[in-house]
């Protein structure tokens, strides 16, 4: 188990999000075709990609459109923006003439970021947290900690910044 | 024959059911009469026992040693002797390639991947034994992508759930050490050039124990590190005759490449050098800079505890204070530390320099981008959407018809044919 601190000493750091993924499922077959037609902000390549990928300016985030009608948003900042942004993204299928639902929508994975502002020293940690760390300098400058409760995973850098992701 | 069937010409039950070549048939036992054919034809659901089963799916799979996995197992074997190690390794090395083979993820892995594989578990040993083997070596020998091995290597620590131990720093640095040409003249190291392994290994180490302590090797890859170390251990045993040369030149000398950060991290450690010789009374007074300083290190690593104990001070305790100032009172506080340098060049008595921040170099530089706080947002995600919003993304008809005219000049234009 990981070693868990007692709550009198929190910190009080919060981390900010800087990401939320999340999807939904619009229940209708798509035309990707007539999507990137009819719509400015969507762009299609089908060679690349086998989806649109549309993009709203508020909340600033970005879309991935299949034609089985699933969708997946991406870069909203907390979880209500990443549900308004959905629905306005259904709305635009829906307004290209498409009977686009609002099934299913859940939060798959959210990342965040924070600054303990002080030096860590990762080969330090690394001893002290075998069983949970991965530190591996000739590849990758952060100490990979993997949680246990709460399942999340945690980049460690040695300027103190940590950067926090979790599936559900 | 059970089933209630009779024979359509002399009505006897006694039908049989006979084979006729492949051809089922059922025949009455008493006159003869073929009573009804089998089809010739089956249907695949009807072979479904009767179809060949790819090795995949077979239990031969289990049973024995695939050819690749004994391909696998041999180049294990190889590796391990083309890199000397004792012999309890290659029989570890072993077990973990076939540990991993038990899984379906590494048995229908691509051939690189496998190649990659055997340089993993050679690779795990060492570091369980403390060998001091590097990524970049094994790369090397099995001309594999960097991106793949380092791939390959996380997947399988987590597949198997092994405890990899870090890479021992002391160790690598008596192999890599011992790898530079420096130790015998040759038509290409002249004498002067040449050093006595055990003086250059020592100052070596000491060297990298002061780039460790003072926050320069967390979170960098461990190798330029120690080449820039042993570059300047190298130069500071016979610092008159061996100043003019440079890094680059010292470790073509010696038959070694030159990582790319190893110039990077040189600055560094003699930076850190300077700020320590910034605490000696006797040097204070000689103006020293990055090449002079090189002549000192002898007496600077004698002292380097006490040394970095006073030159620097905790860069915890200083970060808290100045976080709750503004940035700029920050950028003020290092143009103070600046000063003070510059002053070194009008000895004002015997003060040293007030105490520099014991920090990784990445928390000592500005930072590049000030991050933006966001406002806190008062979005529930239940506002209403208006029609106009969703209406600015949609194209007019007009648009549709001149996006398609687009489209369609483009498309004529790139696939034009080429002229008879």
């Amino acid at each position: 188990m990981t070693p868990m601190t007692p709550l009198s000493e929190c910190s009080g750091i919060v981390p900010q999000i800087q990401n939320i993924v999340s999807t939904v499922n619009l229940a209708c077959r798509l035309d990707l075709k007539k999507i990137a037609l009819h719509a400015k902000n969507a762009e299609y390549n089908p060679k690349r990609f086998a989806a649109v990928i549309m993009r709203i300016r508020e909340p600033r985030t970005t879309a991935l459109i299949f034609s089985s009608g699933k969708m997946v948003c991406t870069g909203a900042k907390s979880e209500e923006q990443s549900r308004l942004a959905a629905r306005k993204y259904a709305r635009v299928v829906q307004k290209l003439g498409f009977p686009a639902r609002f099934l299913d929508f859940k939060i798959q994975n959210m990342v965040g970021s924070c600054d303990v502002r002080f030096s860590i020293r990762l080969e330090g940690l690394v001893l002290t947290h075998q069983q949970f760390s991965s530190y591996e300098p000739e590849l990758f400058p952060g100490l990979i900690y993997r949680m246990v409760k709460p399942r999340i995973v945690l980049l460690i850098f040695v300027s103190g910044k940590v950067v926090l992701t979790g599936k559900f | 024959m059970p089933g209630g069937g009779r024979c359509p010409d002399c009505g006897s039950t006694e039908l049989v059911e006979d084979s006729h070549y492949s051809q089922s048939q059922l025949v009455c036992s008493d006159c003869g009469c073929v009573v009804t054919e089998g089809v010739l034809t089956t249907t695949f659901t009807d072979e479904g026992n009767l179809r060949e089963v790819t090795y995949s799916r077979s239990t031969g799979e289990s049973e024995q040693v695939s050819r690749s996995q004994q391909r696998g197992l041999r180049r294990v074997r190889d590796l391990c002797r083309v890199l000397q190690l004792p012999s309890t390794f290659e029989d570890t090395a072993i077990a973990y390639y076939q540990q991993a083979y038990q899984h379906s993820g590494i048995r229908a892995a691509r051939l690189q991947k496998k190649e990659v594989l055997v340089g993993c578990c050679v690779l795990i040993t060492c570091r369980q034994h403390n060998w001091p083997l590097t990524m970049g070596t094994i790369c090397a020998l099995l001309y594999a992508d960097m991106d793949v091995f380092s791939g390959t290597y996380m997947q399988i620590v987590k597949l198997l759930g092994l405890d990899v131990p870090s890479l021992c720093l002391a160790d690598l640095v008596k192999t890599y050490c011992s790898s530079f040409k420096l130790f015998q003249a040759s038509p290409s190291v002249p004498a002067k050039y040449v050093e006595d392994k055990d003086k250059m290994l020592s100052r070596t180490l000491q060297l990298v124990e002061l780039a460790n302590e003072t926050w320069l090797v967390t979170g960098r890859h461990p190798l330029p590190v120690i080449t820039a170390a042993t570059f300047l251990a190298w130069q500071s045993l016979q610092p008159s005759d061996r100043l003019t040369c440079s890094l680059a030149r010292f470790c073509k000398l010696a038959n070694v490449d030159l990582p790319y950060p190893a110039a990077s991290r040189l600055q560094e450690l003699l930076a850190i050098l300077l700020r320590m010789a910034e605490q000696l009374a006797w040097l204070q007074v000689l103006k020293l800079d990055k090449r002079s300083v090189v002549k000192h290190i002898g007496d600077l690593l004698q002292h380097r505890h006490m040394l970095v104990r006073m030159a620097f001070q905790d860069g915890t305790a200083e970060t808290e204070d100045q976080e709750k100032e503004q940035q700029g009172q920050r950028q003020e506080q290092r143009h103070g530390e600046e000063e003070v340098d510059s002053s070194l060049d009008l000895p004002k008595g015997k003060r040293p320099a007030s105490p520099a921040l014991l920090l990784p170099p990445c928390m000592l530089k500005p930072p590049k981008r000030i991050r933006p706080i966001l406002p806190i947002s008062t979005v529930t995600g239940d506002e209403n959407i208006s029609d106009s919003e969703i209406e600015q993304y949609l194209r007019t008809p007009q648009e549709v018809r001149d996006f398609e005219r687009a489209q369609a000049a483009s498309h004529a234009s790139t696939s034009v044919p080429n002229p008879p």
